[in-house]
């Protein structure tokens, strides 16, 4: 179990990328085991993830060196900076890493039923295994250009599961969208890599810290990463290809993008705190950080309510919750050099929003997969022609309601432990954040009620009278993630312990991040 | 406890709510347990009555997504023609958005870093 834990962060990449190749291997010999293959190598993923998160947790930063003689030798002899690919894994890297295990295990389950009449499943299989690898990479990866890569992976990946179900003409245009969007994205990260490499002659994240000036030049790739990765986390006003692409792929694949989104804003705040940290004016972008967050979570929340196709319907709370999630780090970033302030509000707050990363995660997945199932079973995504589905699919209800009240913060949902923590944290900060996230998620609750009275409220329609209740790999794919909030629901306080507090204290704690990297030497 | 959240000002435990809603849950079902069950079904006893007027049909009396919240969407008119103007569709309006924000930016950072 040891060795296991040594190398479980290099695994956790290694095996989804290795069953990706096997997949259309296995899958030429039988369809059954090309999907067992799938299943069990992102449980064995999930086990490994927790394994480490609890190694994590008694250990601490876990580095692992590639091609070292030792994992933890991170400065090959002769050298005086790291230069080989290392991994870097704290307790943020982790909280990604355990949510985006249970989301994609989520979705392949439910995909098994999903995508179960389509053609070319076994590329479908593929493509989402090198998006959980390319998603893993980028959370656990110490050095800038790895990031790059990995956000590659995961974006090309992503694109042509966007575009997978070809029979559909808005999928190829949502595809094509989002490729030319994360294209665009990813050259200017490459472009802000390059100014850093160009000064510091430095492609690791901790040793960059370690001797960042702040120039110029370091200012102009702050801005170019951070937007970067803005744009792909689809905040207003950089939001527009976000509904367009999201809302034509297979549910499952519109679940597993939102963590995709969340992997691109874990990147934004690893930059901010991890690599510029105490350099940084951070009031200055801990206040844009908040703009958009602000943004994100009115207009996300107001274009929600308008919307009549129910996969646009759900991108658009997307944008609006990640504007909860900004707002509870900005403004954690806005006092990062104020150890007072720090440790009145701001820690609290960077716990609440980092806390509904997790809690979006669960809730947001579980919401696209009942719309999917809508979609599977009516083939509409139109919630005007929708109406009386309730009386046929039962369970798909009861677990959109459930994401329903979690997403709009409703007590005791897990939704509103981390709402909560945000508004009374942020409100010491400036009142006007706390009031507009109190405002949205009555807007919020408001579009879920409108959403389920059209769908699932009144007499059967006779149009609908075939329809029955989704498979039931599709039930148990939703089933998970309402098991992840119920959890979350009843212990909020161990959750936050054990995995939220660990996660904000590695992002204010930069030293602690550098120590892992520069400390061991050879 | 493992259920309950400091939130450094208050505290908030879930377990407590559940109970409410229990107790309120087993109370609505106690009155409710209370009513009238000797009803036939199938007859003008269970079927909907509309002041003698003819019942629609299920479809012709579901209220649609796009009947609902009319006045809000009529107040917020305005705002919503100003919104709406800018989901254009077209990638080129995207990506002249990021330009924007990213040059926006760009100056943030260079003007605050003067001062």
């Amino acid at each position: 179990m040891a060795d296991l834990m040594t190398h479980g962060g290099i695994l956790i990449i290694a095996i989804p990328l290795l069953a990706a190749f096997l997949t259309p291997l296995v899958g030429m010999a039988s369809q059954r085991a090309r999907n067992i293959l799938v299943v069990v190598s992102l449980t064995f993923v999930a086990f490994l993830v927790f394994a480490l998160a609890r190694d994590i947790s008694i250990n601490g930063i876990h580095v692992y060196t590639l091609g070292a003689t030792s994992p933890e030798l991170t400065t090959p002899k002769g050298f005086i900076v790291p230069v080989r690919i290392i991994l870097e894994v704290d307790g943020m890297s982790m909280l990604m890493a355990m949510l985006w295990s249970i989301v994609s295990l989520a979705a392949a389950i439910f995909s098994l039923s999903h995508i179960a009449n389509e053609t070319g499943q076994s590329r479908f299989y593929t493509l989402l295994l090198l998006m959980v690898a390319g998603g893993f990479g980028m959370m656990f990866t110490g050095d800038l250009f790895n990031l790059f890569v990995f956000l590659e992976i995961a974006s090309i990946s992503g694109a042509a599961l966007i575009a997978y179900r070809t029979k559909f003409a808005d999928t190829q245009e949502g595809g094509f969208k989002y490729i030319v969007v994360s294209a665009i994205a990813s050259l200017m990260v490459l472009f802000a890599i390059g100014l850093l490499y160009a000064q510091y002659n430095l492609l690791n994240i901790g040793a960059l810290a370690e001797v960042i000036q702040y120039t110029t030049a370091d200012k102009i790739a702050l801005a170019l990463l951070l937007i970067a990765f803005t744009i792909k986390a689809g905040m207003v006003p950089l939001h527009l290809w976000f509904p367009d692409a999201y809302s034509v792929a297979p549910a499952s694949i519109t679940g597993m993008l939102v963590i995709t989104s969340h992997a691109c804003m874990y990147a934004a705040f690893r930059i901010c705190f991890s690599l510029y940290g105490t350099m940084l004016d951070a009031p200055v972008v801990g206040w844009i950080l908040i703009v958009f967050g602000l943004l994100s979570m009115f207009v996300g929340v107001t274009m929600a309510v308008f919307q009549k196709d129910v996969m646009r319907f759900m991108s658009y709370h997307a944008i609006s919750q990640l504007g909860y999630m900004w707002i509870g780090v900005g403004v954690g970033l806005a006092v990062l050099g104020n150890a007072d302030l720090m440790a009145t509000y701001g820690r609290d707050a960077m716990s609440g929003g980092i806390f509904h990363i997790l809690n979006h995660a669960m809730y947001k997945p579980l919401l696209f997969f009942t719309g999917g199932a809508l979609f599977h079973m009516t083939g509409t995504r139109d919630l005007t022609k929708m109406g009386g589905l309730a009386h046929k699919m039962k369970w798909t209800a009861i677990l959109y309601i459930i994401g329903t009240l979690s997403i709009s913060g409703i007590p005791p949902l897990n939704g509103f432990s981390s709402k909560i923590l945000i508004y009374e944290s942020v409100y010491q900060f400036n009142a006007i954040l706390t009031i507009t996230g109190i405002v949205v998620s009555i807007l919020t609750l408001a579009s879920f009620t409108k959403a389920f009275h059209s769908a699932f409220m009144g007499a059967e329609l006779p149009e609908y009278g075939k329809v029955r209740e989704v498979p039931k790999s599709m039930i148990i794919g939703m089933a998970i993630l309402a098991a992840g909030i119920v959890f979350i629901t009843l212990f909020p306080s161990l959750v936050v312990d054990w995995a939220i507090h660990p996660a904000a204290d590695a992002l204010i704690n930069q030293g602690g991040y550098i120590d892992a990297i520069t400390g061991a030497v050879p | 406890m493992t259920a309950i959240l400091e939130s450094g000002y208050a505290f908030w435990n879930p377990i407590i709510w559940i109970i409410v809603f229990i107790v309120v849950g087993i109370i609505v079902y106690f009155f409710r347990r209370q009513g009238q069950e000797e009803y036939k079904k199938d007859t003008d006893q269970t079927r909907i009555f509309l002041c003698g007027e003819e019942v629609p049909e299920a479809g012709e009396r579901h209220i649609r997504v796009g009947n609902i919240y009319w006045g809000f969407f009529e107040t917020l008119k305005e705002y919503y023609n100003q919104v709406l103007r800018v989901h254009t569709g077209i990638i080129n309006d995207y990506i002249l958005w990021f330009v924007a924000a990213t040059a926006l930016s760009v100056i943030i950072l260079l003007v605050a870093g003067l001062g």
